[in-house]
């Protein structure tokens, strides 16, 4: 499990936060950009306008929420310096971690991890990975560790890949959307971000009820908000950084992360990408 | 009697023997029941073209929109790309109603549809969707399943010219072809209801327009049965035809009573006459003994003590009453027996010998008296002796004199009697021929008042009166039958 977040270093970044915006308003206007991937319900443009102005409210300026298809895209803008940080998925965070760091890590149901999900079909009654055998599949997108990564490994680790395993796959850039073909009937099974699908189970019940869980992944880092190491002592990342760890202590806050359904943000715990991090390490050793 | 029924029903299903009351307002009803027909059919033509017009913009705006997102798709054949754009597509279009929508690749295996379950990706396109879509590429509008309720648009998707995939989509048309049929429905219901509403209006009218036709068909019916003519009521007319109609009738009601009343007046006339002549005969048979008589009376008070001369005497007087009896008792049957009571006989013409004797010697005539009638002959005795008596008067009357006037009465083989009677005469006129043919004609003016009594008698009893040639003169046949409702008694006897 992750550790909390102290309470009194809380309430540091929190003072930090509140500086934060008088300070950048004195400074600049420049916009911060925020990178976001479907690591979250990311198509919820209410929820997007309320972060924004949350974190426009806290940074003191304007904020231009950045998204693109894939998650290389946005990775890919992030290490090029054109977003201040982004929140991205562990597997890309772990692949690039000599330059980028992490700012801040969701908290879901009290712990900073999360679960991939192998979904399917009700009608194919399948019980794990093995009974997937042949299906089509949908994954999320290939740098995704719940939604790509996680199923390449345990397949990988019976010297399969899902070009062989399964009957055919194709990447449907999305949790959500993985869970809308595997409700729809497009794909009989799919990798995706458990803490979506649960989330979606509240949500969208009507799609995650035409989905089986088939199996839960081990426990792993929550998606992090990153940013360039080289800008880390930045002040739109140390803005941003303070704005997400003090979210939970204003309402609006509160209201975004329950609409996120998150309980708060926490800073990075040492090894909480380890897990990740070996199977990105296992897979490139076997590739 | 089968094939008598049979004849009836062919009659009465035959249109050409139904009333006018029908078939008039079933012509209308018909002609009504085409206009409607004619005009329901332009309508559903239009409204189907209409329908057709609106269905192919609805599925051109659906492939337009949907081909700007599925043609990337297509072009990397990104499965859910595809599915994302179609799925999206679906709840978009509610006027087109899509149930599937497909992107077909180039080697016809289905890239994606909106309904996977249905079909799937990878699977080959139904050969009867991928039918119906070759036929609406290659028309350029929809292609329509009535029966099926549903249409498919489709279309190429080209990048740089070169086709990359197809985008198939089919549509629910359910809702249109309900709308058609609802059309259709009121169309018929509308238009059976207004033929309807036109045949009952119109057999309304026709009822009144023949109102008083029907009315001179009832009077004309009652005529043919025997009864009084009876006039119409000439304000009861329709229209100039009807009036026209009716004021003939009238008249010819008013001519039939005048006709009536003039014969009724000749009969009476003829009678008269009839009876002067009878009446003189009788006298004359009468007068002939009675000087005779007188003498018998004369001889008796003055020599009625001796004894030969009184036999003598006596005997001529019961002659000569026995003579006078005769005739009495011939007139009694001419005139007072009532009409249909007994059966005829021989001797009832031997009595019309008596009537006659006076006329025939009166004019010199010579007498050829043959009468072989049997007894018991069913025929009405006193119509016989009357319509015998009146063939003998009028022979009589146009025989020359010291001519020859025949007579001959024998019975038919099928009952009846047969009378013949001719004359030497100047041969029978034209007009009192006619009589013959057509005795219910107006009585002639210019005489022959006892060859008409004769010949509407005969009608009366059923037989007629036909010329016979002859050399000279003239000879008139009266055939008599038996009345068939006095065959009928003699059958059930």
């Amino acid at each position: 499990m992750a550790p909390a977040c102290p309470a009194g270093r809380r309430a540091v970044l929190a003072a930090v936060a509140l500086a934060g915006p008088r300070r950048a308003r004195a400074t600049s206007l420049t916009p911060v950009r925020f990178g976001l991937t479907p690591v979250f319900l990311e198509s919820d443009l209410a929820l997007l306008r309320a972060l924004s102005s949350h974190m426009a409210a806290a940074l003191g300026t304007p904020v231009e929420l950045v998204k693109r298809r894939t998650y290389q895209e946005v990775v890919g803008l992030l290490l090029a310096g054109q977003l201040d940080a982004a929140w991205i998925c562990g597997f890309p965070y772990v692949r690039h971690a000599d330059k980028l760091s992490v700012l801040a890590v969701p908290v879901h149901r009290g712990h900073p991890l999360y679960q991939s999900y192998l979904i399917a079909d009700p009608s194919l009654r399948a019980r794990s990975l093995a009974d997937l055998r042949g299906r089509s599949h949908a994954f999320s997108d290939p740098d995704s560790n719940s939604g790509c990564l996680t199923t390449r490994w345990l397949l990988a680790g019976r010297d399969l890949s899902p070009a062989t395993f399964f009957g055919t796959n194709f990447f449907a850039y999305g949790h959500r959307n993985v869970i809308r073909a595997v409700s729809s009937g497009l794909a009989e099974s799919g990798s995706v971000d458990g803490y979506v699908w649960e989330t979606m189970a509240e949500t969208e019940p009507g799609l995650t009820s035409t989905t089986d869980v088939v199996a839960r992944s081990a426990w792993q880092g929550f998606p992090p908000i990153c940013c360039l190491t080289a800008s880390r002592q930045g002040a739109a990342a140390r803005g941003i950084e303070a704005a997400l760890l003090a979210m939970a202590d204003s309402p609006a806050g509160t209201e975004i992360l329950r609409a996120l359904r998150l309980d708060g943000f926490m800073p990075e715990s040492p090894g909480l990408y380890d897990g990740i991090r070996a199977m990105s390490q296992d897979l490139e050793s076997r590739a | 009697m089968k094939h008598a029924a049979q004849r009836r029903l062919r009659s009465q299903l035959d249109p050409r023997h139904w009333p006018l009351l029908l078939t008039v307002p079933l012509t209308v009803a018909a002609l009504v029941a085409g206009v409607a027909t004619v005009t329901g059919q332009a309508v559903l033509s239009r409204m189907e073209a209409d329908q057709g017009r609106h269905l192919a913009a609805l599925g051109a705006a659906f492939l337009d929109g949907l081909a700007t997102a599925a043609q990337p798709a297509a072009v990397r054949a990104d499965v859910w790309e595809a599915f994302d754009a179609l799925d999206r597509a679906s709840g978009q279009y509610e006027a087109l109603r899509p149930t599937l929508s497909v992107v077909v690749l180039p080697d016809g295996s289905v890239l994606a549809s909106s309904n996977p379950r249905v079909l799937r990706t990878g699977a080959a396109l139904p050969q009867s969707l991928s039918g119906q879509a070759d036929r609406a590429i290659a028309s350029g509008s929809p292609a329509i399943d009535e029966r099926a309720g549903r249409a498919v648009v489709a279309r190429v998707l080209l990048e740089g010219g070169v086709p990359v995939g197809r985008l198939v989509a089919e549509a629910d048309i359910g809702a249109l072809l309900a709308e058609r049929d609802a059309v259709v429905r009121t169309l018929v219901l509308a238009n059976m209801g207004i033929a309807a509403l036109f045949a009952a209006a119109g057999a309304l009218l026709v009822r009144r327009i023949l109102l008083p036709t029907e009315r001179l068909r009832q009077r004309l019916l009652e005529a043919a049965k025997g009864q009084r003519p009876e006039p119409l009521d000439a304000q009861a007319g329709s229209g100039p035809e009807h009036l026209a109609l009716v004021n003939a009738w009238n008249g010819a009601v008013a001519a039939i009573a005048e006709r009536d009343l003039m014969a009724a007046r000749l009969a009476r006339e003829e009678g008269r006459a009839q009876l002067g002549r009878l009446t003189a005969a009788m006298a004359h048979e009468v007068n002939n003994p009675l000087g005779g008589l007188m003498t018998a009376v004369d001889t008796l008070s003055e020599y009625g003590d001796r004894r030969e001369i009184r036999e003598e005497a006596v005997g001529l007087l019961r002659r000569g009453l026995d003579d006078i009896r005769k005739v009495v008792r011939a007139g009694l049957s001419s005139w007072k027996t009532g009409p249909g009571e007994a059966p005829l006989a021989a001797q009832d013409f031997e009595d019309l010998r008596l009537l006659i004797r006076h006329e025939v010697s009166r004019r010199g005539l010579t007498l050829d008296w043959r009468n072989d009638l049997p007894d018991g002959v069913r025929v009405d005795r006193t119509l016989a002796r009357q319509i015998a008596l009146n063939l003998l008067l009028n022979a009589a009357a146009a025989s020359p004199p010291k001519g020859v006037l025949g007579f001959r009465a024998q019975g038919l083989s099928q009952g009846g009697a047969v009378i013949e009677v001719s004359d030497v005469g100047t041969g029978l006129p034209a007009d009192a021929e006619s009589l013959l043919a057509d005795p219910d004609g107006l009585p002639p003016s210019g005489g022959g008042l006892g060859l008409w009594t004769a010949a509407r008698l005969a009608r009366s009893h059923g037989g007629r009166i036909t010329r016979e040639p002859t050399p000279l003169g003239t000879r008139l046949v009266a055939e008599l039958p038996v009345p068939s409702h006095a065959k009928e008694a003699a059958d059930a006897r």
